[in-house]
């Protein structure tokens, strides 16, 4: 028998959610060996790998919810990869109508809606969050949330053909459908929950294979060197959050590094934050106060991390609206230099007369150079958890993991 | 045809695709794991340090080492400051030799121009020397060079010359209180018969508006030296 065209469709579909999510998947296990890599990011599968590590897929796969159980496993469960498997199984489940002769069967049909469906709201909820919460699209995402209306969209369709009284292009494939031989009546319920233990069979499997291969990064915990000199003789650490309780910990960061702010964001996901009394080292890779620069990466980041230190208890008040405004920031005091100062001080009025004076310029120095006295890379972010460094390979993807290996390490 | 058969094998080709993708990925991600950790690669990361500029030549190094020793500040003794002898000994060149190891610092340096046999700093030197010496930068010294102007006798002006280069450093450590300022400022005073700046710096950052070669001697000049010893 011929198969209806909505079953190619979904066929289509469902090859296509394939690709996408496999790529997606793909893109975030390579960096299991803890190295940087390019990912794809185009609507056309095998386009040309995104280098600039800007892109709405970079973005999304850097996101707290490019994956699951992070705790568990070195970045998580890519969400992508039970989409795969998702993906196959809803071929499996076609392919097995077509070849089975069961086309025209209403308990197939509809469990292939439902089925279906899952991806569909799934697609929804994240796009959601692309456009609300990390305010970007991700190409290749948009491919796995299309082929999923597309599989959705196939299988209302095969409803409609299952509802109409024939055949319209192969009265023999009907007559083989309507056979009772071929096609015993099943009972609707029992043929849901066997789909149903069937697709968790086809997820499961492979979430499974993913925890248990997947390199043991746990040994990596603690191995990235020491802090030499960790105390404070210059007076420049700046509390972050709450300081009741937790293990110490130093952040270096600058205030207008867009990887500083993904950390912020990823580290008060992983809810670790709450297990640290934080202090912040004021780093800014910005040439007008940091000699260790050639050139203003973060153009008014010394301004901004004066304000910081100006800002006394309202340091992390200015911290997350620097998060928060950073682009704006960077591209106002890439041409005008008092760019910076205006915005903080329009911000926090009482910053006013402290940002730009000789006491916070000594304090952003000193800020510096207990950095160099510490023999720190000059990059941003580091974290120092009881004066143990936090791997640079893990402070995204592995954060949640290493972090909480490097807190077991350094408890009493 | 019994579905079961037909099933049967695309259930089980089905479950095993995903997982085959997962071995797959994971085993080249290892592969590479074993090989990075085979033949780590050189941190392309700079380490942070002090600044060491270019002008930071064997001469000035020299200078610098010997007046830092003879000084006090690379030892942890309370010796602070050298006598104008001394300075030449450590020197071991023409005044105009040592001010020219100073001429690349034109936009790192101030000159505290005094009043007439005074040492005392007014408003308009503590905010220039201020703004100076919070803009520090990588530079681990600063220097103090206080002169006098030849009016007066030589002992007179050797004093005079001391007196203004400990108004600095009390001021300093007066307004920045630091664990480092210590071994940071190095002090010189040099009198009136070594080294006196001649007219040319009269373009440089001063504090002062006359700068006749008297004004310009009746100075302290301060900044910071970009350079690693």
């Amino acid at each position: 028998m011929k198969p209806r065209i909505p079953l190619i469709l979904f066929l289509l579909g469902c090859i296509a959610g394939i690709v996408f999510a496999t790529i997606s998947a793909g893109d975030f296990a390579q960096h299991l060996d803890r190295q940087v890599h390019s990912i794809h990011c185009s609507i056309l599968p095998g386009g040309a790998p995104d280098v600039s590590g800007s892109s709405g897929c970079h973005v999304a796969l850097m996101s707290p919810y490019a994956s699951f159980l992070k705790g568990v496993v070195w970045g998580g469960i890519p969400v992508a990869l039970p989409g795969i498997a998702l993906f196959v199984f809803m071929a499996y489940r076609a392919l097995s109508m077509w070849a089975g002769r069961r086309q025209s069967d209403r308990a197939s049909v509809v469990f292939l809606i439902l089925i279906s469906a899952l991806p569909v709201l799934t697609s929804l909820v994240f796009g959601g969050i692309a456009i609300f919460e990390l305010e970007t699209l991700c190409k290749t995402c948009m491919g796995i949330y299309l082929s999923s209306f597309v599989c959705f969209g196939s299988a209302l369709g095969l409803l409609i053909k299952t509802g109409a009284p024939s055949y319209e292009d192969d009265d023999a494939a009907k007559q083989a459908d309507d056979d009772p031989v071929a096609r015993p009546a099943p009972n609707p319920v029992l043929h849901h929950l066997t789909g149903l233990a069937e697709s968790g069979v086809f997820v499961v499997v492979p979430l499974i294979a993913y925890v248990a291969l997947a390199p043991d990064h746990s040994v990596y915990a603690g191995q990235c060197g020491t802090l030499t000199n960790p105390e404070d003789p210059y007076g420049v650490f700046v509390p972050l959050g709450q300081q009741a309780t937790g293990e110490d910990a130093i952040e270096v960061f600058d205030p207008l590094c867009p990887a500083c702010a993904g950390f912020e964001k990823r580290l008060v996901s992983s809810g670790l934050d709450a297990e640290l009394k934080r202090k912040a080292v004021l780093f800014p890779l910005d040439n007008a106060c940091n000699w260790m620069v050639s050139s203003a990466l973060h153009p008014g980041a010394c301004t901004i991390s004066e304000a910081v230190l100006c800002a006394g208890p309202e340091a992390d008040a200015v911290v997350a609206w620097a998060f928060e405004q950073q682009d704006a920031i960077r591209t106002a005091a890439a041409t005008d230099p008092e760019a910076a100062k205006r915005m903080v001080v329009a911000a926090f009025p009482s910053v006013a007369k402290c940002v730009g004076s000789p006491d916070v310029k000594t304090k952003i120095n000193r800020s510096l150079r207990w950095a160099v006295t510490n023999k720190l890379p000059v990059l941003t972010p580091q974290l120092y958890v009881g004066g143990t460094k936090l791997c640079d390979e893990d402070t995204d993807l592995g954060l949640d993991y290493a972090l909480a290996h490097l807190l077991d390490r350094e408890a009493p | 045809m019994n579905p079961l058969l037909v099933r049967a094998p695309l259930f089980a080709i089905g479950v095993l695709v995903t997982p085959a993708i997962t071995v797959s990925w994971i085993g080249d991600a290892e592969e590479r794991l074993e090989e990075a950790e085979a033949s780590p690669e050189e941190a392309e990361v700079a380490i942070a340090s002090a600044s060491d500029e270019g002008y930071c030549n064997a001469n000035l190094k020299k200078v610098l080492r010997r007046v830092l020793q003879s000084c006090g500040l690379l030892s942890s003794g309370d010796v602070r400051g050298c006598q104008p002898l001394e300075a030449k000994n450590v020197a071991t060149m023409q005044g105009d030799d040592f001010n020219a190891l100073f001429l690349p610092l034109e936009e790192r340096a101030g000159i505290i121009q005094f009043d007439k046999e005074d040492s005392a700093l007014d408003a308009g030197d503590e905010q220039m020397l201020a703004q100076v010496f919070a803009d520090q930068r990588g530079a681990s010294y600063f220097f103090v060079v206080a002169r006098s102007s030849p009016e007066g006798s030589e002992q007179f002006n050797r004093e005079l010359s001391e007196k203004r280069g400990k108004a600095v450093l009390s001021y300093l450590q007066a307004t920045f209180p630091d664990p480092d300022l210590e071994k940071e400022v190095g002090l010189l005073w040099l009198g009136e018969e070594y080294a006196q700046l001649h007219e040319d710096f009269c373009t440089w950052t001063r504090s002062g508006e006359e700068c006749t070669p008297a004004d310009l001697n009746r100075s302290a000049f301060v900044a910071w030296i970009d350079c690693q010893l």
